[in-house]
């Protein structure tokens, strides 16, 4: 057996008896549930008032009723893939600091460098175990969000749907992957402990909130509750050859939020679950030949991470550490 | 010199010390400063798409930028406060009891002499003082920034209303750094200690709000208020939701004194419950014992 599955294999078993990681995921899973419920909740309202309007319409003597409003079970998943890139991103920098803190708190690091270990032996397996139990959690989700989109939210799946479910899914993985590798490289290279998970956590602070909140912000739709052209009641086609007037400001605007990993995670995910509604009921392939700069810079961003982390977690970093 | 006083003092020259905490601190005052020019950047490229619309015959309504206060280029800061703000005060407040347990000075400390309220109530006037003095050096240069946009200095209305928005961020940056305290003195490990409240944090920003109104999580970062969904269970849930969602209360009340006109009613109602919050999670640290302060940290 390598040395790497070896410690792949320690992490596994150190997760699965952490009970701080237990209350974490199942933080997470409740919020993901939760917001499941509320989405159906909330479109079970609208349609409660819509058919009130039908019925008071129909009694008045009026005729043309407008289009009920319909329910596109995926997107009953956006609150849980908001959950998933703010909190999700957070506790995955919390299991990659605790990969490298428990080692020197339990004092089991000089015990580990005291074998005789391969150089990357020690990050690749803490990367590793990592990647596995990433896996299983985002398992876990994926199923208990589809039994809540079928049993609470009440809708239907075809088999389309699991597929984007899936890839919904994959994404999630990157992304997780993605923090927790570099919060294990930022813990390797910081001389305290407490300072690289503060580190982490800044930088956390400025890619997944700060910096989207700004792009956000500065969307001209953002500035009036319901949105700007929604007031001025403009169509799409016209709102879109306003804004081509703007195309600097808009450009600066998209520029910062592409600079932050969270919007390519967000983006991927929006487009293949159909919650963006340029991409609902669309055919895969189409959200393909749209999206796909952002699977690439977000698998290459994961692959860097990783790299970053096992190139940095080396013998004297790891032990230069202050507690 | 009393035990509050050296308490105090100890806490500001820590916070002076500790660098990790500058970190944040320099983040926060540069969004604070940040967020006004990002307003004044936003609001003018608004009102341009606003009169190209009106050009080109699309919209007859009438412009909703139309009489902003000079104070609108200051709302962004209201999400930097809860947002940067509170995980800064989480941090000092967590640095500021863990520090001695794990340096197992609280043992010489209350070897002395020395009560466990005035020792925590120092800490906290400490903390209280580095939170006023950062809140203090954000707001002084954003309202002089908004004056450079506004052509003029801010009016006595306008300066008064920033000051009131200063006090309220401080309730809730206190509120925040006693969370803090409270895990530095419970938890077992510092892991533990840091992240039970930002998991409290991120439930109070986005859980709460969510179950109560539908907003989104992200959207919930937005200035401008989302559309709440009403009626029959919302309407329930919120009346039990709506007073707990702190940070919720801290954004309707801080858009009110900053004459946000996406936001109406009093301001009166949201102060209160922050102030009640702030109150009770002062008994609360200052009600913990002493052999709780005195035990070691297992990491």
């Amino acid at each position: 057996m390598s040395s790497t599955w070896v410690i792949a294999q320690k992490e596994l078993l150190d997760l699965r008896r952490d009970r701080l990681f237990a209350v974490l995921i199942g933080f997470l899973a409740v919020a993901t549930l939760i917001s499941v419920a509320v989405a159906a909740a909330s479109f079970r309202t609208q349609l409660d008032a819509y058919n009130l309007y039908v019925q008071q319409l129909t009694a008045s003597g009026g005729t043309s009723t407008p289009a009920a409003p319909q329910l596109f079970p995926l997107q009953l998943l956006r609150g849980g893939v908001e959950y998933l890139e703010i909190l999700g991103a957070l506790f995955a920098i919390v299991l990659g600091y605790g990969t490298v803190a428990k080692e020197k708190y339990r004092g089991t690091l000089q015990l580990l460098l005291s074998r005789p270990l391969a150089r990357f032996a020690i990050p690749g397996g803490k990367v590793l175990g990592l990647a596995i139990v990433w896996f299983v959690v985002v398992a876990l989700m994926t199923v208990a969000t589809t039994v809540a989109i079928l049993v609470i939210g009440n809708a239907p799946l075809q088999g389309i749907d699991m597929v984007r479910i899936l890839i919904a899914a994959v994404v999630a993985w990157l992304y997780l992957m993605f923090w927790s590798s570099l919060a294990i490289g930022i813990t390797a290279l910081s001389h305290r402990l407490s300072t690289g998970l503060i580190v982490a956590i800044v930088v956390w602070l400025a890619f997944v909130l700060i910096i989207p909140q700004i792009g956000d912000t500065m969307d001209p739709d953002n500035q009036v509750p319901g949105g700007l052209f929604a007031t001025l009641q403009i169509q799409k086609p016209d709102e879109l050859k306003v804004l081509a007037n703007f195309a600097a400001f808009d450009g600066i605007r998209n520029g910062l939020e592409v600079s932050s990993i969270t919007k390519h995670f967000e983006r991927l995910s929006f487009a293949f679950l159909g919650i963006k509604d340029k991409f609902n009921q669309q055919p895969l392939g189409f959200v393909w030949a749209d999206m796909w700069g952002y699977a690439v810079t977000l698998a290459a961003a994961t692959l860097a991470s990783v790299i970053f982390a096992v190139g940095v977690t080396t013998r004297r970093n790891v032990q230069r550490k202050i507690s | 010199m009393n035990t509050f006083l050296v308490s105090a003092r100890y806490e500001m020259l820590n916070t002076r010390r500790a660098r990790t905490a500058h970190l944040l601190l320099i983040v926060f005052i540069g969004m604070v400063v940040a967020s006004s020019v990002i307003g004044w950047v936003t609001n003018q490229t608004v009102t341009g798409v606003y009169e190209k619309v009106l050009a080109d015959g699309l919209t007859t309504a009438p412009n909703p930028f139309t009489g902003v206060t000079p104070l609108y280029y200051a709302r962004n800061a209201v999400i930097y406060v809860l947002l940067i703000g509170s995980l800064m005060a989480i941090v000092l407040g967590v640095q500021a009891t863990l520090r001695d347990r794990k340096a197992a000075t609280t043992d010489l400390v209350l070897s002395r002499p020395v009560g466990t309220a005035a020792r925590l109530l120092g800490q906290l006037a400490g903390l209280g003082v580095v939170l006023a003095a950062v809140i203090g050096i954000s707001f002084t240069v954003s309202w002089i920034i908004i004056s450079v946009i506004n052509g003029a200095p801010l009016g006595w209305a306008e300066t008064g209303r920033v000051i009131a928005f200063c006090l309220l961020s401080w309730v809730l940056l206190t509120t925040f750094s006693l969370l803090g305290m409270l895990t530095g003195l419970r938890s077992k490990q510092e892991t533990t200690a840091l992240l039970v409240p930002f998991a409290i944090w991120s439930a109070v920003a986005f859980v709460l709000p969510q179950i109560g109104t539908a907003a989104r999580p992200v959207s919930l970062l937005n200035p401008v208020p989302a559309v709440s969904s009403t009626g029959g269970y919302f309407d329930f849930v919120s009346m039990i939701t709506g007073p707990l969602s702190v940070t919720e209360q801290f954004k309707r009340a801080s858009s009110i004194i900053l004459q946000d006109t996406t936001v109406t009613g009093d301001a009166t109602s949201s102060t209160l419950i922050l102030l009640a919050f702030l109150t009770v999670m002062t008994v609360i640290v200052v009600a913990t014992p002493r052999n709780r302060m005195r035990s070691g940290v297992n990491e």
